[in-house]
């Protein structure tokens, strides 16, 4: 390893430079203005981490994985049962997928209340919002594939759902399921979405939202980034040390992967993923539920009118993609955020309630 | 050094990374860092391990059970009547059934060539290989012309009433 901004001569490393070019462009990367208060807690670099991980198990699953109604509930019980690691690469990839979640939720509170979203930021915050999206997307066509009764209601309900949208209910319904029910269509449709539109969609959007934190740096959690001197007005120049991405932040960086990758192995080991009877058409099981990222609207939906219980998740949405423009305060100090910050503790306790509630009823 | 301020675009190279690069003249590696570098190299490599040990144990494609190894019906005699061939399946393995002057004979269908898949061609009554043109004498699996180098190997039959009964060779 050398210092990033040095040419090397000679080797193998010389023999490449001289042929690329490259060490500029390199040294640039590995350069982030990180000021010394800032606290990432490295949630987005997890959330990357775990996206490199559902990449390589889903490649691994779809070697044995068939999308078709007959054949897909045999082949994951074929791939639990009788190809080795197969559980392991299986349960991976399932508890990859709610660490994901979690990872990118946290990620994103932790942007909230650090606001980093506030001015110059507003834009990785929105591409933030659609990967928040795209991965709980993710988790919702994933969750039909197994094809067993738990995978098939919660499906049939979650696209009953996207059929309440005012307006285009039907058309969604209709476009979702590839027909009139969820049958082999659906499945193909969702897989299709699943290993091939989303992880491209999600890869895209990373390097976009990579590429603004690079070129930003990371925000001060202590002040305000300031604004180019406008006419007149007097220049506020924040003197605040920076500390350095490399190799200190990547070596951190790796030793919280290094903590993630254990949590998700012991997780995988002890509560493997399961697999229920077959999908079956004709019967609905006792308690169908969905995963518990979706719990929330699943309860909001029993007790509040259907039309309320779809639009308001939608508007919710809609209020975080906007939310650096909604949001005027250009103050970052928790205590000079009161209005946003009591607006936030009241929707997680709001959605933390609805969650439990929606887990015990 | 003056600390990096926010306003500032230069790359700050790493402390660590500094002294090095001006250290070239500096002592051996004092034990205690020969150990450490070990234990990173040691750390690096058993992750590697962990990770790639299972996903080869995956890409293993599990054995496919045959046919159970119990006995196949090929057919009947009037299915392959004097003279004739039929290519049948023993488990996922292509079989041709042919009926001799010297009996109903079974061998493996499979091309000693190239692996294609051979038949029985009634005209000059000879296993025959559409790829290469390799021909095989039915009564004994041998090659009579074309490029196979070896005969095909024969699978026992046995004749219950009139039903043709192929027998895995055990195992
Ligand atoms: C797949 C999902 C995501 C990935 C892989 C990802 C990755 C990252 C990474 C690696 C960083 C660098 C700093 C850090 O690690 O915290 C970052 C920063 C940032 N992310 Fe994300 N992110 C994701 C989703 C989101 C979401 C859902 C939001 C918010 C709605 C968001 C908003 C931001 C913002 C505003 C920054 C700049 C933070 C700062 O300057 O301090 N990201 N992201
Ligand atoms: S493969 Fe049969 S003759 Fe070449």
């Amino acid at each position: 390893m050398n210092a990033p901004a040095e040419t090397v001569r000679g080797g193998v490393a010389g023999w490449f430079e001289e042929r690329l070019r490259i060490s500029g462009l390199l040294a640039a990367l590995l350069h982030v203005r990180i000021p010394v208060s800032a606290q990432t807690y490295y949630l987005g670099g997890i959330s990357l981490f775990l996206f490199g991980v559902q990449l390589i198990s889903g490649t691994l699953l779809a070697l044995y994985y068939k999308p078709t109604a007959d054949a897909a509930y045999e082949s994951v019980k074929y791939i639990t049962s009788v190809v080795d690691f197969g559980w392991l690469i299986r349960s991976v990839h399932h508890w990859g997928a709610t660490l994901m979640i979690a990872s990118v939720g946290l990620h994103m509170g932790r942007i909230f209340v650090q606001a980093a979203y506030k001015y110059p930021r507003e834009l990785t915050w929105m591409f933030g919002v659609l990967l928040f999206a795209v991965t709980i997307l993710f988790g919702f066509t994933g969750y039909l594939l197994p094809w067993d009764q738990k995978a098939y209601w919660a499906t049939t309900v979650g696209t009953e759902i996207a059929g309440g949208v005012p307006l285009i209910g039907d058309a969604l319904l209709n476009l979702l399921r590839g027909g009139a029910d969820v049958s082999d269509a659906t499945l193909n449709r969702f897989f299709g979405m699943h290993v091939l539109v989303l992880p491209l969609l999600l890869a895209g959007l990373v390097v976009v939202h990579l590429t603004i934190v690079h070129q930003l740096g990371l925000a001060s959690p202590r002040h305000p980034e300031p604004r180019p001197v406008r006419r007149g007005g007097p220049a506020q120049p924040v003197d605040e040390p920076l500390k350095p991405f490399f190799p200190h932040y990547i070596l951190d960086e790796l030793i919280a992967w290094f903590v993630v990758l254990a949590a998700l192995v012991v997780l995988a080991s002890v509560l493997p993923a399961g697999l229920e009877d077959e999908a079956d058409p004709l019967i609905t099981p006792q308690h169908v539920k969905p995963e518990w990222y979706f719990l929330s609207v699943y309860q909001l939906l029993k007790i509040v009118p259907r039309t309320i219980g779809i639009v308001a998740p939608m508007i919710a949405v809609a209020i975080l993609l906007l939310l650096p423009f909604l949001d005027r305060n250009p103050a970052v100090a928790k205590r000079r955020r009161p209005l946003a910050l009591s607006a936030a503790v009241l929707a997680v306790i709001g959605l933390v309630a609805l969650t439990v509630w929606g887990a015990q009823s | 050094m003056e600390p990096p301020t926010i306003g500032s675009m230069e790359p700050q190279p790493a402390p660590d990374a500094a002294a090095r690069s001006s250290g070239r003249e500096a002592p051996p590696s004092p034990p205690r860092r020969r150990f450490l570098r070990f234990l990173v190299g040691f750390s690096a490599a058993s992750t590697l391990g962990m990770i790639i040990a299972p996903i080869v144990g995956f890409l293993i494609p599990p054995r496919t059970q045959g046919s159970g190894g119990g006995r196949v019906v090929a057919g009947t005699l009037e299915d392959i009547p004097a003279n004739t061939g039929k290519v049948v399946a023993m488990g996922s393995a292509p079989v041709i059934v042919v009926n001799t002057e010297a009996g109903v004979k079974a061998y493996s269908a499979v091309c000693t060539h190239l692996g294609c898949i051979v038949g029985f061609d009634t005209t000059v009554r000879h296993i025959v290989c559409p790829c290469h043109d390799g021909h095989f004498n039915p009564a004994s699996g041998a090659v009579l012309s074309g490029p196979p180098p070896a005969p095909l190997p024969p699978i026992a039959v046995a004749l219950e009433d009139d039903e043709i009964v192929l027998v895995p060779s055990g195992g």
